[in-house]
C-alpha cells in the first residue's frame, strides 16, 4: 500500500521536475510546420442524409450544411470558402475512401410482454432474421443492449436492463449463434426511444436492441 | 420521517455500491474493431509499433497507420466508422461510450492522409461529444459522414 503511494508520488515529482521532457513531451507543438487540411461534408453512403459540420480554428468558423461542401485550411488561416465539390471531384478523391468503410450496422429491436420477462411473439421471430446479418460482416459482432422506461431508478433500470439483455442474449445462442460474438450491456434509462419526462410509464422504451455490425 | 444519520448512511451505502462499479468501467474496455485490411496497416499502442490485420481489436489512445498501399475500415463500440486511405494516421485520442453513466466522448486526430468518417450513436446522443482534429482545424459533427485530406509536409 506504502509502496504504491510513493510510486504515485514519485511520479508526480518526477512529472514537476521535467515538464519539458518526458510527461511534458506530448503538449509540445511543433512549430512551423505547414499543414492543408480539406473537409467534405459528404451524404451519408446508406441512405443519402446529408448532416452539418463545423470546421474551426483560432482564425475563424465554416459551417459545413449542403452535400460535398468542402472548405480548405491552410495553415493558421481561417478555413477557406465554402464550396460544392461536383459528384465527379468527392468520387475522385474519396471515392475508394469511402469503398474502405465497413458495412452499416444491422440493428433490431425487440419488445416485452406487459409487465413480464417474456418477449412479444413478434419480437422472437427476428431471431432467425439476426443470425442471417450476423453472416454479411467480416468478424462480426453482436451487441445486446437492454433500455427502460424512466419509471425506477437509475441504478435499478440500468439492472433491469442488463437482466433484459441477458434473457435476449440466450435466445441467440440456443438458435445457434456463437456465444463468443456476443456481448450483453444496458443503457438503462439512458437511452430513451420516446423521450419522456423521469418516472414515465412508456412501453416503447422497454427494449432490447440487436445491433449487428 | 428519517432520522438525519439515517439518510447519511443511506447515502453511504449508495455511494459505496456505486463507486466500484464505476470504477471496474473506467478499466481498458476495447474501443472497437478493424473489419478491414489490406496493405500496409499498423497499430501504434503504447510506442509500439504492430502491423494490423483485421478482427483485431483497438483501444483508446490507439493510433492507426497505414504505409503506400495500406488501407484500413474500423467499426467502434457506438457503431462510428472510420476509414483510412493510403499513407494516412489517425489517433483515437478519446473513446469513451457509458450512456448509462452519462459518459460519452469521442475525439479523433487525424496528423495526415486520408481519412473518412460515419457518425454512430455516441454524435447522436451528444453532438458536442464529438470532434475530429486536424493539425491545424477542429470538425464539430452534426451527424452523417464527413472525409478529410491532411497533408502536412
Amino acid at each position: 500500500m506504502n509502496g504504491r503511494r510513493h510510486l504515485v508520488a514519485l511520479t508526480i515529482a518526477a512529472c514537476a521536475a521535467g515538464s519539458l521532457s518526458a510527461c511534458g513531451r506530448s503538449r509540445v507543438h511543433t512549430p512551423e510546420r505547414p499543414h492543408d487540411s480539406t473537409v467534405a461534408l459528404l451524404p451519408d453512403p446508406d441512405d443519402g442524409v446529408v448532416g452539418k459540420a463545423v470546421v474551426t480554428n483560432a482564425s475563424g468558423t465554416a459551417d459545413l450544411a449542403a452535400a460535398r461542401a468542402s472548405t480548405r485550411v491552410q495553415n493558421n488561416q481561417a478555413p477557406g470558402t465554402v464550396t460544392a465539390l461536383s459528384e465527379g471531384e468527392a468520387q475522385a478523391l474519396f471515392g475508394d475512401l469511402l469503398a474502405t468503410l465497413p458495412p452499416k450496422s444491422h440493428h433490431f429491436t425487440l419488445y416485452f410482454e406487459f409487465e413480464s420477462d417474456e418477449l412479444t411473439a413478434e419480437s422472437r421471430a427476428l431471431v432467425p432474421a439476426v443470425l442471417r446479418a450476423v453472416m454479411d460482416f467480416p468478424f462480426p459482432e453482436v451487441v445486446v443492449i437492454g433500455h427502460t422506461d424512466t419509471t425506477g431508478t437509475p441504478i435499478s433500470n440500468v439492472e433491469l436492463g442488463l437482466k433484459r439483455a441477458s434473457t435476449v442474449r440466450k435466445l441467440l445462442v440456443d438458435a445457434g449463434l456463437k456465444a463468443s460474438l456476443v456481448e450483453v450491456t444496458s443503457h438503462g434509462e439512458a437511452d430513451l426511444l420516446v423521450p419522456t419526462a423521469d418516472e414515465t410509464f412508456e412501453p416503447r422504451n422497454r427494449r432490447v436492441e440487436i445491433s449487428v455490425r | 420521517m428519517f432520522p438525519p444519520r439515517c439518510l447519511v448512511a443511506g447515502a453511504l451505502v449508495v455511494v459505496l455500491t456505486i463507486v466500484p462499479a464505476l470504477a471496474s468501467a473506467a478499466e481498458p474496455a476495447a474501443a472497437g474493431r478493424i473489419k478491414l485490411a489490406s496493405g500496409a496497416v499498423f497499430v501504434v499502442r503504447a510506442n509500439a509499433v504492430v502491423p494490423a490485420v483485421a478482427g483485431q481489436v483497438l483501444f483508446e489512445a490507439d493510433t492507426l497507420r497505414t504505409g503506400a498501399d495500406g488501407r484500413v475500415g474500423i467499426t467502434l463500440n457506438d457503431d462510428t466508422r472510420v476509414s483510412l486511405g493510403p499513407g494516412s494516421e489517425a489517433r483515437l485520442a478519446q473513446f469513451v461510450y457509458a450512456p448509462a453513466e452519462g459518459r460519452l466522448s469521442l475525439v479523433l486526430n487525424i496528423v495526415h492522409g486520408l481519412v473518412a468518417y460515419v457518425s454512430g450513436r455516441i454524435a447522436k446522443l451528444s453532438p458536442d461529444a464529438v470532434k475530429l482534429e486536424t493539425p491545424n482545424a477542429i470538425v464539430g459533427v452534426r451527424g452523417t459522414t464527413l472525409a478529410l485530406r491532411v497533408d502536412a509536409q
